[in-house]
Order: C-alpha cells, then sequence, then structure tokens
C-alpha cells in the first residue's frame, strides 16, 4: 500500500470524526460515506480511481475557494444595496458570476490575451500541443487555444446581441399589449402564436438560406424567433400589474401609456424579466453554436465555438478530446449562466428557506 | 378564579416564544406568552395586526407558520408536549382533536371538490365514520348551523353558495370529528355585519352544543365580547392583560385595553347643506350602469354632495357602492344618467376628461398595499400629482411634497426618500391621502379606507380627514360598510342595496327611527360592546328565522 492510499483514508476518517464531533451532521454522513465507498473504489479500480476521487474533489474544493473568494471580493468593491444582495447568493452562483466574469474578460481583450492571430496559420494541420500550443492546432494549423479566446467574442457578443435585440422587442409588445388591451393585444397575441409554432431550428435555416448568413440577418432571425416568449412571459407580468389600484390611480390621474409603462411597471416586473434574459440568452448560445455547428451561423474564418466543434469533429474518432474544448466552453457558460439566473428567480419568486 | 378553573386544562402554553425570519435574521415575533384554556372554555385573542394573535393560535396546533419557528418555552395540548413531539403525531391530531377555522373561507376550501366531500374528508381519513355516516352527520351539523336546505347544500361547490354560507360551512367541517378545540382566526371579519350575525350565532350556539373548547382571535372587542369566556389582549407579541370578559369589559386594568375601548369615541357635530344656494360639488343623477353584458348593478342612483361636506354611502357587499364610485371616476361609463360637477356636466369615460376634470375628483382606496406602487419613492408617488397637474419643478415641487407630508402628519425628512414597503399600514394609508390631496382636489372619494386598519390607526385616520376636511374645505364621498365610522364622520348618509338607494338623508334623521326595514337590518347588526348583545338581539329577532335572513 502506498503513502497516498494510507493517507486517503486517514485524511477521510480523520475528517470524518472532526465533522461528528463537532455535530455537524450533514458533512459527517457526506464525508463517511465517501469513505465507505471509496473502500470499494479502492478495490475495484486500486489507486488510479483514488487519485481520480482525489482529483475530482479537489477541483470541486477549488472552485468552491474561487467562488467564495470571488463573491467576498464582489461584496467589498460593491455598494451596500447591492453587497447586502450579493450575500444572500449561494456558492453557485458565485461560480456563476465568476465563470461570467472570466468570459467576459477573455472576450474584451482577447487580441491582448491570444498568443496567435484569430486566422493565422502557423503549424501543420491537427498537430499535437507543445510549448507553442496550449491546446494544439485544429484542421488548418491555426492555434486552438488563441481561436477559443477570440471565439468568446464572437459567440458570446453576437448571442448577447440578439438577445438583447429580441428582449426589447418582446418586452415592449409585451408591455403595450398590457396596457392598451383590446384589439392591440388580440394582433401581438396571435402574431406570437404563428412565430412560436414554427420549429426555431427549422424557420432559423430557411430564413439564413432566404436571406444570406452575414451577422446582420442572424441577429434578426434568431432575435424575431426568441421576442414570442419574451412577449408572453412580458404580458402575464404586466398583465398582474396592470389591475392594480396604484395603476388606476394613474390613470385616473390623465397619465399617458408611457409613464404608466416606465414609471409604474417596468419597476415592479424587473425580477422576472432579467431571469428571463438569463435563460433566453442560453437559449440563444445554443442556437446560434447549432447553427454555426450547420455551417449557416457564424462564417470561417471567424472564429466561433460552434462550427468549431464542427471543423475538428473527425478528432473525436482517433480519441482526441480537442472538439470538446469548445463544446465544453458553451456548457460551462450556459451552466454558470443558469445558476445566476437560478438565484435570481429564487430571489424575485420570494421563496424563503424555511 | 373563572367559572372554569376546576374543569381539566386542555391547552397550556408556557413562555412560548416565536421568531420570524427577515432580512436575513430571526426576529422575535412572540415573546413569552402564556395561555391556560380549560375544556368548553373560549378564550377571546384581540390585539392590533402584527400582535401575534394568529401566531399564537397556529402554535396551538403545534405548528409554526413558513418562516417563522418556535424558539422556546412549551405547548401542552391534553398532556401531550407539541414542541417535542414529532411531525407525524401532531398531524393526527390536526383535524381530529384540533380544528382551525380561516378567515376567508372562500379561499381555504378547495374549489374544484363539493363541500362535503372536503368535510367528510377528515373523519374519513381518521377512521371515525365511514363515509355514508360522515355525510348524514355534516348534514346533521348542516342543519345545527341553520344552513338552508342542509340536505343539498353539501353537494354543491364552495361557489355556489354565499360568503357567510361558506364561513358556517367551514366551520361545520371543523366540527365533523368533534374536536377538542377550535381555533377561530378571524372567521367574521371578511364578512358584512348583516351575515356576520349569522356566522357568530352559529359558531356560538355549536360550541356550546359540543362543549368544545374555542381560541377566538379577532380584533374585533365588540365580536369577542359577545363569544369568549375570556379574553387576552395582546400587543406586540407579548400579553398586556386577561381576565374574564365581563371583568375585562367593565374595568380595563392596563392603559392599552383601555385605549382600545376608548376608541370610537371620536365624534364631529353634523353639518347641514349649505343654503344660499351654492351647488353640490358632485351630483349624482338617475345613474344606471352595468358591467359589459351584465344586469345593472346600478339602477336609478341619485345623491348630491355639497362642498365641504361628508356623504357615506353604506350597505353590504355587492349592492353597488364601490360601483356609484367608479361611474364618478369615470371608470364605468354609465349606462344611463350623469354625473354633474358643480352643475357641469363630467363626460362619462375618464378618457374623455380634461386634466382639470380629472384633478377635481381624487380617490383614496381600500387597500394601501396596491394603491401604492412599491417600487416608487414616497417623494415621487406624492410629488407626480403636483408636477402633473400644477407643473412644479425642482425646489417647489420639493418644497410641495414636504408641505404635503406635513399636512398628513409624517416627517418630512424621514419619510421622502422612503418606499411604500418600508411603511406600517396606517402611514401607507396616510400617504394615499397625501396623492390625493397633491392634486388639490374639492372632492374625494375614500372607498373603506379604514376597513383594513386597525381600530386606533383607523380613528387616527379619520381625524386627520376630518382636520382637512376643515382646512381645506374638501367635500368627501365616503363607502363604508361599517356604521361606526359613518357614525364619527358622515353629515349625510345614502343607503343602498342591490344597486339601488333605499333611504338617504342627514346622519341625525338615519340614526333615529323610524328606518326603512333594511337600514334597520344594518344598524341592529352592529355588534354592541354589551356580551349579552347577541343574545338580546336574537331573541328580538326571533332565533329560528336568523339563518334565512342572510339570504335575503
Amino acid at each position: 500500500m502506498s503513502i497516498f492510499v494510507i493517507g486517503y483514508y486517514a485524511a477521510l476518517i480523520a475528517a470524518s470524526c472532526l465533522a461528528a464531533y463537532y455535530k455537524k451532521h450533514g458533512a459527517f454522513m457526506l464525508l463517511f460515506s465517501l469513505t465507505l465507498v471509496s473502500f470499494i473504489i479502492g478495490i475495484i479500480g486500486g489507486v488510479p480511481a483514488l487519485r481520480a476521487v482525489t482529483t475530482f474533489a479537489g477541483a470541486l474544493a477549488l472552485a468552491a475557494g474561487t467562488s467564495y473568494a470571488f463573491k467576498e471580493f464582489l461584496i467589498l468593491i460593491s455598494k451596500p444595496a447591492l453587497a447586502k444582495e450579493l450575500r444572500t447568493a449561494p456558492l453557485t452562483a458565485s461560480f456563476g458570476m465568476f465563470v461570467i466574469f472570466t468570459y467576459a474578460i477573455a472576450a474584451i481583450f482577447a487580441p491582448w490575451i491570444a498568443p496567435h492571430g484569430e486566422s493565422e496559420v502557423i503549424s501543420s494541420a491537427f498537430a499535437p500541443p507543445d510549448e507553442n500550443m496550449l491546446l494544439g492546432a485544429d484542421q488548418l494549423g491555426r492555434d486552438i487555444f488563441s481561436r477559443i479566446i477570440y471565439g468568446a467574442r464572437n459567440s458570446v457578443g453576437l448571442a448577447l446581441v440578439a438577445t438583447l435585440l429580441a428582449f426589447f422587442m418582446g418586452a415592449f409588445a409585451g408591455l403595450m399589449a398590457a396596457v392598451k388591451g383590446g384589439w392591440f393585444d388580440q394582433l401581438m397575441g396571435r402574431l406570437a402564436d404563428v412565430i412560436m409554432s414554427i420549429p426555431s431550428l427549422i424557420f432559423a435555416l430557411l430564413m439564413l438560406s432566404i436571406f444570406g448568413t452575414n451577422l446582420g440577418v442572424i441577429v434578426i432571425v434568431v432575435a424575431v424567433i426568441y421576442s414570442p416568449r419574451v412577449f408572453r412571459l412580458t404580458r402575464a407580468v404586466a398583465g398582474n400589474i396592470v389591475v392594480m389600484d396604484y395603476i388606476e390611480a394613474a390613470k385616473l390621474r390623465g397619465e399617458g401609456d408611457w409613464y404608466l409603462i416606465r414609471r409604474e411597471i417596468l419597476p415592479n416586473s424587473t425580477a422576472p424579466l432579467v431571469a428571463e434574459f438569463g435563460l433566453e440568452f442560453c437559449f440563444v448560445f445554443l442556437l446560434i453554436a447549432g447553427l454555426s455547428f450547420l455551417g449557416l451561423g457564424i462564417q470561417p474564418p471567424t472564429a466561433d465555438w460552434g462550427s468549431m466543434v464542427r471543423e475538428n469533429a473527425t478528432l473525436i474518432s482517433f480519441g482526441d478530446i480537442t472538439p470538446l474544448i469548445p463544446a465544453a466552453a458553451i456548457a460551462l457558460l450556459t451552466v454558470a449562466v443558469n445558476f445566476v439566473v437560478d438565484w435570481m428567480l429564487f430571489r424575485s419568486s420570494g421563496l424563503k428557506e424555511q | 378564579m373563572t367559572k372554569f378553573s376546576d374543569k381539566d386544562v386542555l391547552l397550556e402554553i408556557r413562555d412560548l416564544k416565536i421568531e420570524g425570519y427577515s432580512d436575513e435574521t430571526w426576529v422575535p415575533i412572540i415573546k413569552g406568552v402564556d395561555l391556560t384554556l380549560h375544556r368548553g372554555e373560549v378564550m377571546g385573542l384581540i390585539g392590533e395586526s402584527g400582535a401575534g394573535k394568529s401566531t399564537i393560535g397556529a402554535a396551538a396546533m403545534g405548528y409554526a407558520r413558513d418562516g417563522t419557528r418556535i424558539s422556546d418555552g412549551s405547548i401542552e395540548f391534553d398532556g401531550m408536549e407539541l414542541t417535542t413531539a414529532t411531525e407525524s403525531e401532531r398531524r393526527a391530531l390536526r383535524g381530529s382533536r384540533i380544528a382551525y377555522v380561516a378567515q376567508s373561507a372562500a379561499a381555504s376550501f378547495n374549489p374544484a371538490h363539493k363541500i362535503i366531500d372536503q368535510h367528510t374528508e377528515a373523519p374519513v381519513h381518521y377512521r371515525i365514520q365511514k363515509r355514508m355516516e360522515a355525510q348524514e352527520d355534516a348534514m346533521e351539523l348542516y342543519e345545527r348551523l341553520r344552513l338552508p336546505n342542509p340536505q343539498e347544500i353539501g353537494f354543491r361547490y364552495p361557489h355556489q353558495v354565499s360568503g357567510g354560507q361558506l364561513q358556517r360551512a367551514m366551520t361545520a367541517m371543523a366540527m365533523a370529528c368533534r374536536p377538542d378545540l377550535i381555533i377561530f382566526d378571524e372567521p367574521t371579519t371578511a364578512l358584512d355585519v348583516t351575515t356576520q350575525i349569522e356566522v357568530l350565532a352559529a359558531i356560538r350556539d355549536i360550541v356550546d352544543q359540543f362543549n368544545t373548547a374555542a381560541i377566538y382571535i379577532t380584533h374585533d372587542l365588540a365580536v369577542v365580547a359577545q363569544m369568549a369566556d375570556t379574553i387576552k389582549v395582546l400587543l406586540r407579541g407579548e400579553e398586556v392583560e386577561e381576565a374574564p370578559t365581563e371583568q375585562m369589559l367593565d374595568n380595563p386594568q392596563e392603559d392599552y385595553t383601555k385605549s382600545l375601548w376608548a376608541v370610537r369615541s371620536f365624534q364631529r357635530p353634523q353639518k347641514s347643506r349649505p343654503t344660499d344656494g351654492t351647488l353640490p360639488v358632485i351630483s349624482v343623477k338617475n345613474v344606471d350602469a352595468a358591467y359589459t353584458g351584465g344586469v345593472k348593478v346600478l339602477d336609478d342612483v341619485s345623491f348630491d354632495v355639497y362642498p365641504g361636506m361628508t356623504v357615506a354611502v353604506v350597505g353590504e357587499s355587492g349592492s353597488g357602492k364601490s360601483t356609484t364610485a367608479r361611474v364618478i371616476t369615470g371608470l364605468l361609463p354609465p349606462s344611463s344618467g350623469e354625473v354633474l360637477f358643480k352643475g357641469e356636466p363630467l363626460p362619462p369615460r375618464y378618457q374623455d376628461r380634461k386634466r382639470d376634470q380629472l384633478r377635481q375628483a381624487q380617490m383614496i382606496y381600500q387597500m394601501a398595499d396596491t394603491a401604492l406602487n412599491p417600487k416608487v419613492r414616497i417623494n415621487e408617488i406624492i410629488g407626480r400629482p403636483a408636477q402633473f397637474y400644477s407643473g412644479l419643478r425642482g425646489q417647489a415641487l420639493k418644497q410641495r411634497v414636504d408641505e404635503l407630508l406635513d399636512l398628513i402628519e409624517l416627517e418630512p425628512a424621514k419619510f421622502y426618500n422612503r418606499y411604500p414597503p418600508e411603511l406600517s399600514g396606517g402611514q401607507k394609508q396616510r400617504i394615499g391621502i397625501a396623492r390625493a390631496l397633491a392634486a388639490e382636489p374639492d372632492f374625494i372619494i375614500c372607498d373603506e379606507v379604514t376597513s383594513a386598519l386597525d381600530q386606533l390607526v383607523a380613528e387616527g385616520i379619520l381625524k386627520l380627514l376630518d382636520r382637512l376636511q376643515k382646512e381645506l374645505g374638501l367635500a368627501y364621498m365616503f363607502i363604508t360598510h361599517d356604521l361606526a365610522t359613518v357614525r364619527s364622520i358622515a353629515d349625510e348618509v345614502v343607503v343602498m342595496q342591490n344597486g339601488k338607494v333605499v333611504e338617504q338623508g342627514p346622519k341625525e334623521e338615519m340614526f333615529t327611527p323610524p328606518h326603512h326595514p333594511y337600514t334597520d337590518l344594518l344598524l341592529s347588526s352592529v355588534p354592541e360592546m354589551d356580551p349579552n348583545w347577541l343574545t338580546t338581539l336574537l331573541e328580538e329577532r326571533g332565533v329560528d328565522n336568523i339563518g334565512d335572513a342572510a339570504d335575503v
């Protein structure tokens, strides 16, 4: 038995005993069941399996530590009101914020961070990683790491613009429909039904093959596809607000629709709308990545995570995980955004711990 | 000490402390309350909102609402300690040995199931009765509670019976397992005075008949005087005093209790209409109104409101009081008839009215919570009408807001930048008043402005309204179902029933007999502090037909 195995069990058992002594029942149950499970893993998988468990636990602890530190950092640098909100954030949410922050840095400072140019051919096709290229080269010999950094800028930036546009169109239509009611409400509602009744990917493919695949068209098509969802949510939220007495009071005062929307309704519906924004962003991001994978999104040589997966897809059959790295970047961002959104939804729904 | 002292103790609460979770910390709600309840005893818990009445009521079942926890003390129900009992043990008590009657029966019944199915659920679940037995028992209980058609009414859905009947059906449901203890949490607060009597009589009878102990939670002293054997007064989670009902009514010890008793002493002299030919501010002339496609809600309603006077519009819910207000403000255009403002006809729809016409008639709402936008600062809530109508800007606007805050007796420096959810109910209502005043109107509609408030706070609001009327010469239309409010503030009274005006005239005339029979019914239904009032009234009216009166 190696020193590692002895140390592994000793650490686990000592931690379990400490947890039990300090009456941390949850932690104790977790640690001790891990100890018991480790016996089995150790017998079946041997030392490598135990090392994997250790690595996994270490990564988890590192993520948790980073999240915690990042949260404390945010609390310290933000204003008191915001800091109070942030204090309620669970670790998952601060992990999400940390990831989003990292992506934002990568996207904004891409030309300075990336060691090579976006479409610069620097080596042979599918060259393995060396001291010059962190993740190796793609099918044309471009540095994958640099392309991932640039991809953050293109993919995320495009998704952000499309989501914002979808949001402005949907939210404005929804608010107007709720305030005006009557035929306008009916018209917008049916229009939204029509758009939603067409499968989104097919609709996008159709529109892109008609209008061509430049960036403007992608943004508008994606925004049109996603705005009905925002419309429905906004109309439902605003519909609950327009029946309140304070709206009646404002109407009787003679206020116009725009004042009602801006000053009375919007401040009361921001929480669900912001949460919805996060969710929509994920969907839009995935749709654009999907379009790029199919070759109809962002066009080469512009770096984009979706198309990078497609371009390097052949490597998968040789047991190389390179094409999964941009896919993992997409997944990580989606998960991170959802963590933050979950927290916001929790705050806005008024659910409290028992 | 009382007639119950020699009986068994059913519920004993010792030094109960309950905490609530807010703003990420635990704050005490109940700060050490003792309570002893004997078998067959009815205890009234009274206090303002936030006094912890309902929390204690729930704790008597061993239950802490979401976001609260029982932090200390003991609750012993018939020898069983509820604070340490397991959840399943406590659950076995609820419904079978302890029952609960909630404030709003309409919100507590499941609208998707028939009343009798919900009634029989508990006895069948606890295997006390077979389903058919339980059904027959339910019908018997309905009969005892004087519900009309006891054989049939249980097979209706909750929305098919009236509010008072539903509240009685809920009391019957609480009785289904013949519990030892029933907790009534403001069972009549949401009901009209005329309906309230039926429910009170029914509850009292059934509690007597089965010798059930009860905790009766209310903020209405007159009601608790009818129901309870002992009264416990609570204030901010602490007990003020406890005594047998009669002793408590005749001789309250503590200052707080005395102030509760003294409420409603506010009276002001009645004013009469000006005789110099001044036109009424608002004159409603032969108005008929209906909601889209429905039956007439208002039928030939006419009355005048003269400058500087208060006209109270009274009636049960559904009598068309609030609809009249909607017609005056222009939210509901009348199908015939018109509304005159100082002799000039107002356009029927508010969208067609000029800004100045809108300014003249302002409204104060019943629920200050929904009447003030929670995300807008006080200075903008009050400042907006001043800015909108008078075009005030910058420093002048700030000055006007300060002036208005002074007028409603709230300190400007303290409230200027706050949001409505940070204020108490009474303060919110004051902000609502300030918003109406900011428009500098001649006429204000007060829609049940005090009914959601505690009595002490409500009295403060009434005094404020009276002072403002004197200072600014405002005319009020005061919509209310509370005749005590009418008595204290009104100059003229309009009694409405089923969309018609049944009687109107100066207050003193209206409160002296002879009355219209409906006015008489309204007046005699207002509970009085005399503990024997209900008994006397029931005898006068004839006990047997009391159950039917509610359905008229």
